[in-house]
């Protein structure tokens, strides 16, 4: 069971965290532009 | 809420329900238990990844065809958004042998070969970062992206082609109850989008840096024809 939520936070973390780094570099060079 | 914050929150919304429907829903693997629920997700973001690469792979087709920099952008977007999947791809699977196999590695031929997939697509990413941006870095690119995806049907294959600790294609060979087929291909269907929405967010993201640092579209010069010589 550990395995399984391990895995699921790990993709929580990286699908989750590379959305939000995508949302704020677009944010910020739309904003510069 | 901007246009690239609706689609993203679209995107996380469906991956919620998806979510649900793998705890919720699908039934637990007799043999395995609840780890299996991995299974779900591990897969979907290989299919997805193969989409990205498919992505750079065509960009850079139409790149050395054309000199298109919406081709190349779309190869950079497809490559970062690869390597993030191929990376869960990865991670996931491991989180899934422990317990399955008793180890998180093995040197079998899907692993290997996907590793060498996420080694190939990291490097086309580190050299369009260290390149100088420009016409040289996209055709180098271009090359990396094109010949690297010929790893993709490798992954695919080699589980069929060698003889494999990871277990070989269970859903043409129809070997899914309906209930677990059903949760599997609504899961592929939300991480595909997702896939789309962070490439399309990584190709704006692309478009707005080559404006910052001025780089064009090539300007075709189109030079007039010499009169004809009056006999």
């Amino acid at each position: 069971m550990s395995y399984l939520i391990l895995a699921y936070a790990f993709a929580i973390a990286a699908l989750g965290g590379y959305l939000v780094w995508s949302l704020r570099e677009l944010r910020d060079l739309e904003r510069k532009h | 809420m901007n246009r690239a914050e609706r689609w993203a929150a679209a995107a996380v919304a469906l991956m919620l329900v998806a979510g649900a429907v793998i705890f919720l829903y699908a039934p637990t693997d007799a043999l395995q238990g609840p780890v299996q629920r991995i299974f779900y997700l591990h897969v979907s973001a290989a299919i997805a990844a193969y989409g990205c690469f498919a992505v750079v792979l065509l960009g850079g087709i139409v790149y050395l065809r054309n000199e298109s920099l919406v081709a190349d952008r779309c190869a950079r977007a497809g490559a970062l958004v690869g390597v993030v999947l191929t990376t869960v791809t990865l991670v996931m699977g491991m989180l899934w042998a422990k317990p399955i196999w008793g180890t998180f590695w093995t040197w079998d031929a899907r692993l290997t070969s996907t590793l060498v997939l996420w080694i190939i697509y990291a490097g086309y990413l580190l050299v369009r970062r260290l390149a100088e941006p420009g016409r040289q870095a996209a055709r180098i690119g271009a090359v990396v992206g094109i010949f690297g995806f010929v790893d993709v049907p490798v992954v695919h294959f080699s589980v069929t082609w060698w003889r494999t600790q990871h277990p070989g294609p269970i859903i043409v060979n129809d070997a899914l109850p309906a209930q677990m087929l059903a949760t599997f291909l609504l899961t592929m269907a939300c991480t595909l989008i997702l896939a789309a929405v962070m490439v399309w967010m990584r190709y704006r993201i692309e478009t707005l840096m080559d404006e910052k640092q001025h780089i064009a579209e090539p300007v075709k010069v189109v030079t007039a024809r010499e009169p004809e010589p009056v006999p």
